[in-house]
């Protein structure tokens, strides 16, 4: 029945590559920036490796991990062999495709726009075509997913879909869908341009196609995580989900709710209306309930583990929790993580308390620790736990797991609290050098020397991730038990019809979206004049 | 462990469980109604509210004709005692470089890009936009003490990027009236 | 067991999951469209239509009786636009060629300059139809090239810039001098941007000109004549507000480079 083994570690392995480069070039770009290094000599240097960095940690890494742990949950959830093999290894190739066709011309100093594009700047043409390689890819497995779903549910009328397929195809419609608004921008605004057929674009309905795509992304990013917290971790640490129908709930409203909330990334743009934002920023507070949801359901799940083995009290429980356990110790580091984070994005929701920080290191310091930290913690939480079941060779290290775990959050840690208190500060980001020895900005220095030896603990722990996998490759051959996903307290033996498809609420996402970024799109193409000159990067007479 | 899974309904642990859930998702609700309705206060209140009209400008005739003519740029004091000031961002500097503006006084900036999109951010404040090439940006602030702050581009524009800072000079009330009635355009540009 | 209608208004999670989510829209376009809009006086709009349209990001210009203060000097008149005069042909070049014969004197046979005049070989097109428009409008003033271009046409300029652009370069005496801090990083607090970033050794700018071997008496002039508003045709003050930034060493070390580079 398993037939997909080697196609979820090519995309594993792939994504984690890219991810120990990016990870190298990431503490690179802290250290050049940080009072420990003289100014580099060609900041364009600095620019691209911001730009590999964000490309290959935003598009490539998550979006691997997305599909290979989907192709897993496909298999292991329906219990039956996945259709369409042929076609995955298909959107992996065009994936791997995309990744060095856009990565090339970067590393060429041929497309310094850093990952978020910024038109009217423009780079070489194969940087996009190369990310819509990727996103084509991804496509294909978003199809795939809706297929096998599809005909399981034809072979089995009525049964109630399995929660971890449930959640697996709502992130693959949700970047389905989401991917679109960026795919628009590169196809049909960018990629004009970088062909040479064009010489003008639309920087301001750029900006609110990718704001599109922008924001549900952290969503799709979250997608494996948050399916980790429901489907393994549970089982993981000997306990129960605590409640399937408030899981199917929650991905349901990440479905609606994930879309129509982008443009809060413009709010101190130009070219969208005041009222459009106000109504994305209320969508951004509905975005936060599906996560309060989460919180509850995965806290009492590992309540309900800490009683079953034995804890009293009201705190007791805590106390009995398998905190040797990787999956237990990585939940909890995200958790923390995510409740930092979420605090943050509490803060950017509201355009006032935005406006003290957008676009300075805060920005940076947030999505670190919310995307690299309470996220990816979860991908390696992911990936030691299924990959005995991918290799039949056990990961015994379990105690390097702990180590590269524990270096992971503390690292994110050192790393983002320093970025956020500059960011108050008003430090703009992404700048290839500061000038420290300004009054105005002496400060700063220390909390960012700190912050690179926070990338430095992250690079240690990366290093720890490949050693444990490495290990694990050439352990002796054992067949581990059937894999498992968790169960919940009181299993579904029927689900409401709305629960138990994708229909209604991805006719609400869609419908959200229209309402929401119909207009101001509409409006932006419609308006004369607001196509303004290419500005071509790269070239070097 | 396996009585866990398969009680038979109804039972009472279900039900507790139920009320809890159902208690904690309203709670979510709750804190989430009044996050909302805290920015929404704040804004009817007017600390800060995004621009309320959209404008668009020609990026490649700014110098030509319009409000935004070099001579045009800098600080103007209007009829009505308030402050207007028109700044361009281009790759990679503000013009004016220097900004100088009175305490104690309603300013309105207006900003275009003229040519990438830049960002606009005075340090230590909440002042802060985007200028996007064809639009105009607008925002409303008000300084209390005098002083000189920086003010870098916030968004990469470039390779020349982390060169792109300007200066804001907050200068008493009286002293900025009596600059203006000798020039009808005001900068700290030396 | 078969599965009941989810698109049915007998179905509550239909209609309940429908009936919030518009409400909340409605909601929000009552608050963000009338309310806020209407709540401050300041924005000045002509009753609740208005206010709607530009909470929708309609276009609307607030009404404003403020003059506009116009130079008392000349400034350029020219766009420039990325790559606006990139593609000439060989007639264009050949015109530009006999008309160049007026400029030998001071720019070379060639476009290398024996005096202290600007190289104009290889120089960008739109940078040298950018200056002599200037030189024809007064933007830039020079009591020598003011004569010179007086009778030239937009089309010569055209030419012009097509036939020096045509022609090659100074080719690289290979010194391999080291950038100095002006040219690689600039002066960041002092708002001044790499040299480079513009100039070609980092980056480029459409309308920045080829600085490479340009005689160094030439560009210290220069940087001096930015830096006191002498030379005002630098469009919306880009160059200028560099200029003006710089310290005499930095620009005697940024004109030694660019001279000595090639």
């Amino acid at each position: 029945m398993w037939n997909s083994k080697r196609l979820i570690l090519a995309h594993f392995w792939f994504a984690f590559a890219g991810f120990g480069i990016a990870l190298l070039l990431g503490e690179w770009q802290m250290f050049i920036r940080s009072p420990l290094a003289a100014w580099i000599s060609d900041p364009d240097l600095y620019y691209r490796s911001v730009t590999a960095h964000g490309t290959t940690m935003a598009y490539v890494l998550p979006t691997l991990v997305a599909m290979g742990f989907g192709y897993f949950v496909t298999e292991q959830a329906l219990k039956r062999p996945m259709i369409g093999l042929h076609w995955a290894w298909l959107g992996w190739g065009l994936a791997v495709l995309g990744t060095i066709s856009a990565i090339v011309p970067v590393a060429l100093g041929r497309a310094s726009v850093l990952y978020t594009f910024y038109p009217p700047m423009v780079g070489n043409a194969f940087y996009y075509i190369g990310i819509v390689l990727v996103v084509l890819g991804s496509w294909i497995w978003v199809a795939l997913m809706a297929v096998n779903l599809y005909r399981w549910k034809r072979d089995n009328p009525g049964a109630p879909v399995p929660f971890p397929m449930f959640a697996t195809v709502a992130g693959a419609y949700l970047w389905g869908w989401t991917a679109v608004g960026a795919a628009l921008e590169l196809l049909f605004q960018i990629m004009p341009v970088a062909l040479g057929w064009r010489d003008t674009i639309d920087a301001g309905l750029a900006r609110v196609f990718f704001s599109w795509t922008l924001h549900a992304i952290v969503y799709f990013w979250l997608m494996p995580t948050y399916i980790a917290y429901y489907t393994i971790v549970p089982r993981a640490i000997g306990g129960r989900l605590f409640s399937d129908t408030m899981g199917r709930i929650a991905f349901a409203l990440f479905l609606v709710a994930a879309m129509p909330i982008g443009i809060h990334h413009a709010f101190e743009d130009p070219q969208v209306g005041a009222g459009f934002k106000y109504l994305h920023s209320v969508f951004t507070g509905v975005v936060a309930i599906p996560t309060l949801l989460t919180v509850f359901t995965i806290c009492a799940s590992v309540e309900i583990a800490g009683r079953l083995r034995g804890g009293r009290g009201v705190l007791g429980w805590l106390k009995a929790l398998p905190w040797l356990n990787p999956a237990m110790l990585g939940t909890a580091l995200s958790f923390v993580m995510l409740g930092f984070g979420g605090a943050g994005g509490l803060i950017n929701m509201s355009y006032q308390l935005d406006a003290t920080i957008h676009n300075t290191q805060w920005v940076t310091g947030h999505f670190h620790l919310i995307f690299a930290g309470a996220i990816v913690i979860m991908y390696f939480v992911i990936a030691y736990d299924i990959w005995p079941h991918l290799t039949g060779r056990a990961l015994g290290c379990f105690g390097l797991m702990r180590a590269q775990l524990w270096l992971w959050g503390i690292g994110m840690i050192v790393l983002t609290f320093p970025w956020h208190w500059v960011g108050i500060l008003g430090m703009p980001r992404r700048m290839a050098f500061y000038d420290y020895t300004n009054p105005a900005l002496a400060s700063l220095a220390m909390p960012v020397i700190m912050s690179v030896i926070g990338g430095a603990i992250l690079v240690v722990s990366g290093a720890l991730l490949f050693l444990v996998l490495l290990r694990g490759q050439f352990a002796p051959r054992s067949e581990p038990e059937a894999y498992r996903f968790s169960v919940a307290v009181r299993p579904p033996h029927r689900v409401p019809a709305a629960l138990n498809g994708m229909g209604l609420w991805v006719g609400l996402m869609i419908a959200l979206t229209i309402v929401n970024y119909g207009f101001p799109i509409a409006h932006a193409i419609a308006t004369p004049g607001t196509a303004v000159p290419a500005v071509m990067v790269g070239e070097r007479p | 462990m396996t009585d866990l899974v398969s009680q038979p309904a109804p039972d009472p642990a279900a039900e507790h469980a139920e009320r809890v859930e159902h208690r904690w998702a309203t709670f979510a609700v709750a804190i989430i109604v009044l996050l909302v309705a805290v920015a929404t206060f704040a804004a009817f209140y007017h600390t800060a509210v995004p621009q309320a009209r959209v404008e668009t400008v020609n990026p490649r005739t700014l110098h030509l004709a319009g409000e935004f003519i070099e001579s045009n740029l800098g600080s103007a004091l209007d009829a009505d005692g308030s402050v207007t000031v028109r700044v361009i961002g281009e790759q990679y500097s503000f013009t004016p470089s220097c900004i100088l503006v009175p305490t104690d006084t309603p300013i309105t900036f207006r900003m275009t890009s003229a040519d990438v999109v830049h960002g606009f951010l005075v340090d230590g404040t909440n002042i802060n936009l985007m200028l996007v090439p064809g639009y105009i940006s607008s925002l409303g602030a008000r300084f209390d003490a005098p002083g000189e702050r920086l003010m870098p581009c916030h968004e990469f524009c470039g390779v020349g990027h982390e060169g792109m800072w300007a200066r804001v000079r907050i200068v008493d009330k009286a002293a900025f009236v009596a600059l203006a009635t000798r020039r009808r355009r005001l900068s700290c540009v030396e | 067991m078969s599965e009941e209608r989810v698109a049915a208004l007998r179905n509550r999670w239909f209609t309940t999951s429908i009936g919030i989510t518009a409400a909340i829209t409605l909601v929000g376009f009552v608050v963000g469209f009338l309310w806020l809009p209407l709540s401050h006086p300041s924005d000045r709009f002509r009753g609740a239509w208005d206010a709607i349209c530009s909470a929708a990001g309609l276009l609307n210009k607030p009404s404003s009786s403020e003059q506009i203060v116009t130079a008392n000097y000349p400034t350029t008149r020219v766009e420039v636009i990325p790559h606006m005069l990139d593609s000439a042909d060989a007639v264009s070049i050949g015109r530009g060629a006999t008309l160049a014969l007026r400029c030998t004197m001071c720019h070379g046979a060639r476009g290398l300059s024996q005096a202290n005049s600007p190289n104009l070989a290889g120089q960008y097109p739109i940078v040298i139809y950018k200056q002599l428009m200037d030189f024809k409008t007064g933007a830039r003033g020079s009591a020598v090239m003011a004569p010179l271009v007086a009778d030239l046409t937009a089309s010569d300029m055209r030419d012009l810039a097509a036939y020096y652009a045509y022609l090659p370069r100074i080719t690289d005496s290979g010194t391999g001098r080291s950038m100095p801090r002006i040219v690689a990083s600039g002066a960041p607090l002092r708002g001044i941007a790499p040299c480079g970033a513009c100039h070609g050794e980092v980056g480029a700018k459409a309308g920045a000109a080829w600085l490479e071997g340009q005689p160094v008496a030439y560009l210290h002039t220069q940087l001096e004549a930015f830096a006191s508003n002498a030379r005002h045709n630098d469009i919306d003050e880009q160059m200028r507000n560099v200029a003006r930034a710089m310290t005499p060493q930095e620009i005697d070390a940024a004109s030694r480079y660019y001279a000595e580079h090639p």
